[in-house]
């Protein structure tokens, strides 16, 4: 493709240039997106891996959210001045790979394939994964779980439920309500992509065929938009959170803390979040199933962008090893709630009783036996951002029809040149 | 007479109040501890004073390295705009030539443009110039303030020709009259436009973000950033203790400007 | 005034013109090229014509984002000058309370958007916040003000005039100090109540500075993007995607420069026409005294 030996020449002239670099040989740069309590630990493990060895140093920088960090690194890309190492969520890896300005991680291929748990690696999260050059190493992934507030469940007799059924039963029993005003919800959750697609799957769907064309799981996607527009508007259970994107998962959290919602779906990433801040007993069980159980992955991979070659690329390939060594993935994982990726470390833990301990925290790995892979769709975040999301909100909020909305989100999408199939 | 002086007054301080409550809750959460805040937000001051949140904020960010980073950025934006909007000022009010229109307009016009719109270019022009982490980065692209021009030409608009005739009889350049002679009568101006640019500059999180990729001229906003966990919204007490200590230091600004900005008020007021 | 040298207007506006060029001039002129392309920031730039113009158009969308834009506007410069102005009116003497009173109404334009927006994203909780709670216990309906798609770009314009009002009184204030005190009191002196010595003498010296006023938050309003940023992120269902943050939106989150050039370039047109009919409307041309 002649659209790789564009960005592979300016990439290589920037690095040949050098300047904008200035890294001595052992030197890396580790671009980041996470505050607060993430920061803290992933700057405790770069202290760990600057204690345990000096020939690498590592320079990690903060570079805004998600979208600000992809945003900069595009840019970065453009002008030929990069970090060694960035990470970057699940349904970016495709896009940016194709584009060719990823390198491949060849090297590490041997730890990976011995250590790193293949549903969270890139062979096992993308269809076809491991078909491909190694591009991408999971840092942080998660998947969704619910949560749960023990004591109002046990008062009210109720068991966390297993069934779409049950869930709409569970929820109505614990809403209170005194008047118009709702004093207490029974569920709660973002009006977000990454829920909407766990409800797919479970209803039997994909969002992307095996044969390429874009479904939205048909049938599946409008019943699980059905489901939570049942709950909100009829069974009047469910409390959508004000806000987008980031705000309205702080919103279900701090609803969920503070008593007002019995029962949230929502990142095993707040595990501890929520285990620390919780005055309740807080517990954790899978997601219910329709037709079968199903969750999507999330969360960030490590990448190295293209062009970074030499002592540069040694020392950013030491500090992924480091990175995905049973130890460092322990510590991470244990720390924040994300899953550890690693099998060996996920052993010691299990030798350790961690897990018994910490039941919690066994819960979202027990529920990967039922993750679903992304495809390997380059237009995978385009359909998430641009078609689908924006009528999510519209469908559930506004009370639109599911089927219209997703059909909607189809149109967009061929009109865009992206097939979607019949309907 | 005196009733209506009461009640104004009690109007007023109720408005006052309105207008300064949210901030003194700002204060009184980032005094109080998670589990407070968590259940009662709403209350407005804290059972005990706990001051943890404040230690949080140093050990997580380097709070005095950024801090002087974004007071000499600030200040630098505001003092370069200020030599800039006078002359541009001066020619715009008091001299005519041709194209002034079209001058004004045009500095009108960049008002506009908003920072979203021009960051990746001027990322790329400041990249191969090799200035990206640089002040000059955070600097140069805010040298003119097209406000702070308009204002000033505003302020000069009722400036006596007399006196800049005067200036020029005794010999005065016209680089002295603008900047020594007219400077100084339109003070109170200059005032209130450093306090407008440092206010805004100083809490400026964007363009800040975008220029720098690492932490040697990084801004106090982005420190306060970095407080918060996408998602968890993390400790409440420790962001708003962060957003105090981003915001007292423009409070010092504002009680400078103020003086002499109000001076003037009550000069012609006795006067 | 004749300048002493025909070369010193263009000396002195040099500086001012060379950097506003570089900055602003030049990366709008890189917007309008741009605006024909598809980009990334990434691939190749691929040549669409008038694809996106036309696609903005056909889709309502460009027409949903103006008119949204244009009610938050609107509402935030008559309120921000109205109460800048009365305050400003209102507290122009000296004593402890009138000071304390104007700096409290600045304070709130001191404290940065993002601390504003966490703020008032608490107040107005529709079940736990201050407001909702005060609300109920007084027996009035409330609402969920920012996740409902019928008022949150309201309530975020409510947000925008508690914070600017500030900056209105504060040159609304300067702007007073021209009203020369000596012609007020003789008025008072020939039996003319506060509202005529108001309109007859304060209010025909301060056009001018209401017409600054006024063209200037309603540019600044028109750029309100941190607002949105913080408290709903463009929702709830596009309700407050106004033209800044639909130009972020498009770059950050859909990756599309292109677009996101062609949506500049509507924005700045539109805005450079509304700014001139408010200064023709104004009148500004008015005061310009020997020019």
């Amino acid at each position: 493709m002649n659209r790789l030996s564009r960005r592979h020449l300016m990439v290589g002239l920037a690095s040949a240039s050098c300047g904008s670099r200035s890294l001595s040989p052992g030197e890396m740069s580790l671009w980041f997106t996470y505050g607060g309590r993430n920061r803290k630990v992933l700057l405790e493990l770069v202290d760990q891996f600057h204690a345990r060895q000096s020939k690498v140093k590592v320079h990690p920088t903060f570079q805004g959210d998600y979208f600000e960090g992809l945003v900069k690194l595009r840019t970065g890309l453009f002008v030929g001045s990069t970090p060694t190492v960035t990470h970057i969520i699940g349904e970016v890896v495709p896009y940016l790979a194709e584009a060719g300005v990823l390198s491949p991680l060849d090297e590490l291929e041997a730890e990976v394939k011995a250590d790193v748990d293949p549903a969270l690696g890139q062979s096992g999260s993308f269809v076809g994964g491991d078909e491909r050059p190694l591009y991408a190493l999971p840092f942080n992934r998660s998947t969704p779980v619910a949560y749960f507030n023990r004591g109002l469940f046990s008062d009210a007799g109720l068991k966390p439920p297993t069934t779409w059924a049950e869930m709409r039963s569970v929820a109505k029993a614990l809403t209170l309500r005194s008047g118009d005003r709702t004093e207490r919800w029974g569920f709660e959750c973002p009006i977000a992509w990454w829920f909407w697609v766990a409800m797919l799957g479970q209803a039997g769907g994909q969002v992307i065929e095996p044969d390429g064309r874009v479904s939205l799981g048909d049938e599946a996607g409008v019943e699980a938009l059905h489901h939570w527009q049942t709950m909100i508007h009829a069974d009047r259970s469910m409390k959508p959170p004000p806000g987008r994107d980031f705000n309205a998962w702080e919103a279900t959290n701090s609803d969920f803390l503070a008593g007002r919602v019995a029962m949230i779906w929502t990142s095993t990433a707040f595990l501890s979040y929520l285990t620390d801040n919780a005055s309740f007993d807080l517990g954790v069980a899978p997601l219910p199933k329709e037709k079968r159980f199903s969750v999507p992955t999330g969360g960030t991979f490590f990448v190295m962008p293209a062009g970074v070659t030499g002592a540069e690329r040694e020392a950013g390939l030491a500090f992924l090893r480091f990175m995905i060594s049973p130890e460092a993935a322990n510590t991470w994982a244990t720390n924040t709630g994300y899953m550890p990726i690693s099998l060996a470390g996920r052993a010691k833990l299990r030798a350790e009783g961690f897990f018994d301990d910490h039941p919690n925290f066994a819960v979202t790995l027990d529920q990967l036996k039922y993750a679903q892979a992304w495809p390997w769709a380059p237009e995978l975040f385009r359909v998430q951002r641009e078609a689908v999301q924006p009528r999510l909100e519209q469908a559930v909020l506004e009370q639109k029809d599911g089927a219209a909305m997703l059909g909607e989100a189809k149109a967009s999408l061929r009109a865009a040149g992206i097939a979607t199939g019949a309907l | 007479m005196r009733r209506a002086s009461l009640l104004s007054t009690v109007v007023l301080a109720l408005a006052g109040l309105l207008w300064i409550g949210p901030y003194l809750w700002m204060v009184s959460t980032s005094f109080k501890s998670m589990q407070e805040i968590v259940a009662a937000p709403a209350v407005p001051v804290p059972s005990s004073l706990d001051p943890s949140a404040y230690a949080a904020v140093f050990e997580a960010v380097p709070v005095g390295r950024f801090f002087l980073n974004t007071l000499v950025m600030a200040t630098a934006i505001a003092l370069l705009q200020i030599a800039l909007a006078l002359p541009a000022g001066y020619a715009l009010a008091k001299l005519r030539f041709a194209g002034k229109r079209w001058a004004f307009g045009l500095v009108l016009a960049c008002l506009i443009i908003p920072p979203q719109v021009t960051f990746v270019p001027v990322f790329t022009m400041l990249g191969s110039a090799g200035l990206v982490n640089t002040m000059a980065a955070l600097v140069l692209p805010f040298g003119v303030s097209a406000f702070g021009t308009f204002l000033v030409r505003q302020a000069m608009l009722s400036v006596p020709d007399e006196i800049i005739e005067a200036a020029r009889l005794d010999g005065a350049t016209e680089l002295y009259i603008v900047y020594r002679v007219l400077g100084p009568i339109v003070q109170p101006t200059l005032a209130a436009l450093f306090l407008f640019s440092f206010v805004y500059h100083y809490s400026d999180y964007f363009w800040p973000l975008m220029m720098t990729t690492d932490d040697r001229v990084r801004t106090l906003p982005l420190a306060v950033a970095l407080l918060r966990e996408q998602g968890t919204g993390a400790r409440w007490n420790i962001i708003m203790a962060g957003n105090v200590i981003l915001s007292l230091p423009t409070f010092a600004v504002f009680a400078l400007t103020q003086r002499r900005i109000l001076k003037a008020v009550t000069a012609r007021a006795l006067g | 005034m004749k300048p002493l040298r025909p070369s010193h207007p263009y000396l002195f506006l040099a500086p001012t013109l060379l950097v506003l060029g570089i900055f602003f001039i030049y990366p709008l002129l890189l917007a309008l090229y741009r605006s024909f392309f598809a980009w990334d920031l990434l691939t190749e730039p691929v040549y669409v014509g008038g694809g996106h113009y036309e696609a903005l158009w056909r889709s309502g969308e460009l027409v949903e984002t103006l008119g949204r834009t244009l009610g938050y506007s609107l509402v935030v410069v008559v309120w921000a000058s109205a109460l800048g102005l009365g305050f400003a009116v209102g507290l122009n003497r000296e004593g402890a309370v009138y000071a304390f009173v104007r700096g409290a109404v600045f304070s709130a334009y001191i404290v940065s958007w993002v601390a504003v927006g966490l703020l008032w994203l608490w107040i107005l909780d529709g079940d736990a916040g201050i407001l909702a709670v005060g609300l109920k216990k007084l027996g009035l309906p409330t609402t969920a003000w920012l996740s409902n798609p019928d008022t949150a770009l309201m309530t975020l314009a409510a947000v925008t005039v508690w914070k600017i009002t500030g900056y209105a009184m504060v040159i609304f204030l300067a702007g007073l100090q021209d009203v020369p005190k000596s012609v007020l009191e003789a008025a008072a002196l020939d039996g003319a109540g506060p509202w005529r010595r108001f309109w007859y003498v304060t209010w025909p010296l301060l056009r001018p500075t209401a017409a600054f006023v006024a063209t200037t938050s309603l540019i600044l309003s028109f750029q309100a993007f941190d607002i949105v940023r913080v408290m709903t992120q463009g929702g709830p269902v596009k309700a407050t995607t106004i033209f800044v943050y639909a130009i972020y939106e498009s770059v950050f989150m859909n990756l599309r420069v292109g677009r996101a050039s062609a949506l500049t370039v509507v924005f700045f047109a539109l805005l450079l026409g509304l700014t001139a009919l408010q200064l023709w409307a104004w009148r500004l041309g008015q005061r310009e005294g020997t020019t």
